[in-house]
């Protein structure tokens, strides 16, 4: 039966077969003709269909877009119409957010040209809104090339407006805004070359695109805009200006029209932080330390106004100092700015950077911890106790030597490579002209490696160093050939590592008096409290140590103490033994003040005294 | 300290407003800057700025790229041992494949391990390590083609090494410091009294003048309580 039943669908065919096929198709293709004289005016315009089918899914896509949205970006249009900053620092740092996480977690923001309409076609708006639309691709999504290419594209734009327009432009946007824009331009030129230098993994589409690219995120074009920004802005002459006391209208009148405006100066004054940063990336970092030559290196700055850009900024800073072999310098960035952070940390658990900034604190607690091993000194005990605590194991292996080399990629592994891939522009150029060899796998992908192997270099030299220095400390003198013996090295090769160790315990740095000059400038100090030096064959050792510290002790006690007198004197006298009115009452507590104020005038006096 | 490094006196005008302006930007000015390196390697002067913005353009312009003036840059570079310059000039280094826009072989990529090898040897004070290879037959190459042309090179590597004796050592025996040097015993003291160190004739110890760095001292750091701040303690509460 079964059999049966299958053959039934054999039969089926044999029925179609008995139908004649070219009849039917000849009517088929009959009618179409037939159709296609009735309505062959709407197929001649197919364009117009198409647009109208577009406009029509546009719409649709339109329609999908929440109202609030739409009253948001609306709303957002309006403020920077009318250039109300408090209302744009709203829309941008709550309400963006807001809607990113409620609707448009997981998929973009609707396209530019969908709310078009909403904001009457305002080019500039549509501009500053792509460039959230692509900052919010790049964070949460995945860019493929066409966003990479189009974000660039719109950078240049917003560059463009700001920077040709007749004139300064009249706009105004909040500074951390201002920041981010700069911020994110650098950052997405980064990343640009670290999945440009990964030829394998490409269609020859996209190889094709990259070789026709062109100036697209090419090093000269970013620096480009930073510099124009920066002259455009006299952000330098504005700086020797402000530090050198010239009064307002003489700063005005150095700067020129553009300098004035507010968002042209710190466009100005963070595209200095941004080629900082830039230059890092590509391996320069005196280049990179010389173009802060102006910026001044202090809470007052204005770069601390934006909190993103002022740990941006230390970072930055320090990490170069680390790579010029600076320790001290490398330490005292990161504390400053590793104790501001600390001392912040109520206020920007608010900020939507939180998270980005505690990610960069971790690094530079990762950072300190190297150069503290790598240089030894009494550092801040705060930032050493918090790096010892996360980096406990790693630090004490460095402090030892030994597994330095072992433990010390973990660390630098953590901190991203600000340089991806320095100099691979070239390669990656010369990669993506000859799409015919797509296949060669290009050498630059690893300068990380390449940077770290540097470092590392450099690190074991010193390998010995804290070994070297536990053994001196013991003694005050003491033969070469006894120290040879004790570490079970040849005397003239100890006599050798005893050079490397007193080059360790001496470094460049800046010292205090050299405010306002360029952060490159510094004195030869030494960094150790183990001294030593060698007499023919002697080794003679000298320690300076710190005597045991009171002044704390004592501040804080008396302090204590004079908060329990205070709150012993706003107690409030007992009532029952004062029945009389209240005008009297009042007369006699303050008399006692006075008493007490005198009376402890005498008992500090007393201290100095002694 | 420093300030001698970021602008050497012997800078001129025009590359100074190179080094320090937007024009190092500018591939046309490679030949000025090259120039100013072959100058560096006649005359004994440093420039690491100036070689550096080489680097610079360099790598953003491979078309630009000559092997020898990168080899001269490093070797320019050895000389400032225990200063950071020969890693910088790494850093901005990328390890290129083989250029095939060159007539001949790429030299560096040969070279570049000797001179990283050569620079770890002098970071690490193996002075006489040093001065055994770089004087051995598989270095002849770079002596021969590059070197040589350097003047005052030897001299420049031996101040590097004089640098370590002088911040470590009161006094040092002749051997030792001419095995530093790479000096015979006829040539040390004609070069012992250029440096106006002394040398006793019937020991042959080399005494080293006292100098901020071998003059050891044991000391106490007190704390200093600046009185300011201690003023204000009381203040603080009475204005409360």
């Amino acid at each position: 039966m079964a059999q049966q039943r299958l053959a039934l669908w054999n039969a089926e065919e044999d029925l179609e077969e008995d139908v004649d096929l070219t009849m039917a198709l000849e009517n088929y293709t009959q009618e179409m003709h037939y159709d296609d004289s009735q309505i062959s005016q709407p197929q001649i315009d197919e364009s117009t269909f198409i647009a109208m089918q577009q406009h029509m899914a546009q719409q649709a896509a339109f329609q999908q877009i929440p109202d609030v949205v739409k009253s948001f970006i609306v709303h957002f249009h309006q403020a920077v119409l009318d250039n109300n900053l408090a209302e744009i620092t709203v829309a941008y740092e709550s309400g963006w957010n807001k809607y990113t996480e409620k609707f448009y977690s997981k998929t973009e923001w609707p396209e530019a040209e969908l709310i078009a309409p909403l904001v009457n076609d305002d080019p500039i708006f549509l501009i500053l809104y792509r460039e959230l639309y692509y900052r919010h691709v790049y964070s949460r999504l995945q860019p493929n090339i066409d966003d990479r290419f189009h974000s660039y594209e719109n950078s240049c734009e917003l560059f463009n407006y700001l920077l040709n327009s007749d004139g300064p432009v009249q706009l105004e946007l909040p500074e951390q805004w201002l920041w981010d824009i700069i911020d994110e331009f650098i950052y997405q030129y980064q990343v640009f070359c670290t999945w440009r230098s990964k030829v394998t993994s490409k269609t020859p589409d996209e190889l094709m695109m990259l070789a026709e690219g062109g100036p697209v995120w090419s090093s000269y074009s970013v620096l480009n805009v930073l510099y124009s920004l920066m002259q455009k802005s006299k952000i330098n002459e504005y700086i020797v200006a402000a530090r050198e006391g010239k009064s307002p209208e003489e700063i005005a009148e150095i700067v020129g029209e553009y300098g004035q405006r507010p968002l042209y100066r710190m466009l100005g004054y963070f595209s200095i932080i941004g080629l900082l940063r830039v230059h890092v990336h590509l391996g320069d970092f005196t280049l990179a330390l010389k173009v802060m030559e102006n910026v001044e290196l202090n809470q007052k700055s204005p770069f601390t106004r934006v909190t993103a850009c002022h740990v941006a900024t230390y970072y930055y800073v320090g990490f170069c100092y680390l790579m010029l072999r600076r320790y001290p310098d490398a330490i005292r960035t990161f504390v400053t700015i590793l104790n501001f952070i600390m001392r912040m940390r109520q206020y920007h658990t608010r900020s939507y950077q939180y998270d980005q900034i505690n990610k960069t604190a971790d690094r530079m607690y990762a950072l300190f911890a190297i150069c503290s091993a790598l240089s030894p000194s009494r550092f801040d005990d705060n930032i050493a106790n918090i790096a010892k605590e996360r980096y406990g194991e790693q630090f004490a292996k460095m402090s030892r030597g030994g597994t330095f080399h072992l433990c010390l990629p973990q660390i630098y592994h953590r901190q991203p490579p600000p340089y991806e891939d320095p100099a691979a522009i070239s390669a990656l150029l010369e990669a993506s002209n000859d799409p015919d060899s797509p296949s060669q796998p290009s050498p630059q992908t690893d300068s990380t490696r390449r940077h770290l192997d540097v470092f590392l270099a450099d690190v074991s030299a010193q390998l010995q160093v804290p070994t070297l220095r536990s053994f001196l400390k013991l003694y005050t003198s003491l033969g070469a050939k006894k120290l040879a013996n004790f570490l079970d090295a040849d005397e003239e090769e100890l006599v050798q590592e005893m050079m490397v160790l007193k080059q360790a315990s001496r470094s460049i740095s800046r010292v205090p008096g050299s405010e306002g000059t360029s952060l490159l400038e510094g004195q030869m100090i030494t960094t150790s409290d183990l001294n030593f030096v060698i007499d023919e064959n002697m080794v003679h050792i000298a320690e300076s140590t710190v005597g045991r510290r009171y002044a704390g002790w004592f501040i804080k006690n008396t302090e204590r103490t004079q908060k329990i007198l205070d709150d012993l004197k706003h107690m409030p006298l007992p009532v029952s033994s004062k029945p009389n009115g209240g005008a009297s009452a009042a007369a006699p507590p303050t008399e006692t003040v006075t008493q007490n104020r005198q009376t402890r005038k005498v008992a500090w006096g007393g201290v100095k005294a002694a | 300290m420093t300030s001698e490094w970021l602008t050497p006196p012997t800078r001129t005008e025009l590359i100074e407003n190179l080094v320090s302006g937007v024009d190092r930007y500018n591939p046309s000015n490679v030949g000025i800057l090259e120039d100013y390196l072959y100058h560096q390697i006649r005359s004994e002067e440093y420039d690491c700025l100036a070689n550096l913005a080489i680097l610079k353009l360099y790598q953003f312009n491979p078309d630009l790229y000559n092997p020898d003036v990168v080899i001269n840059i490093l070797i320019k570079a050895l000389t400032a041992a225990p200063l950071p310059d020969f890693n910088l000039c790494i850093s901005l280094l990328d390890e290129r494949s083989i250029n095939a826009q060159l007539d001949e072989p790429d030299p560096l990529p040969t070279v570049l391990p000797i001179l990283k090898g050569l620079h770890n040897l002098l970071f690490r004070c193996r002075f006489p390590a040093f001065w055994e290879i770089y004087q051995s037959s598989q270095l002849e190459n770079l002596r021969d083609n590059y070197t040589v042309e350097v003047a005052g090179f030897e001299n420049a590597i031996r101040a590097v090494a004089i640098r370590a004796v002088r911040a470590t050592f009161t006094r040092i025996s002749s051997e030792r410091l001419g095995s530093y040097l790479n000096l015979s015993e006829s040539e040390l003291p004609t070069y012992i009294q250029k440096l106006g160190w002394t040398v006793d004739s019937s020991t042959g110890v080399v005494t080293i003048p006292p100098n901020p760095d071998n003059q050891i001292e044991a000391t106490v750091v007190q704390e200093s309580v600046k009185l300011p701040r201690a003023c204000c303690v009381p203040c603080k509460y009475e204005t409360c």
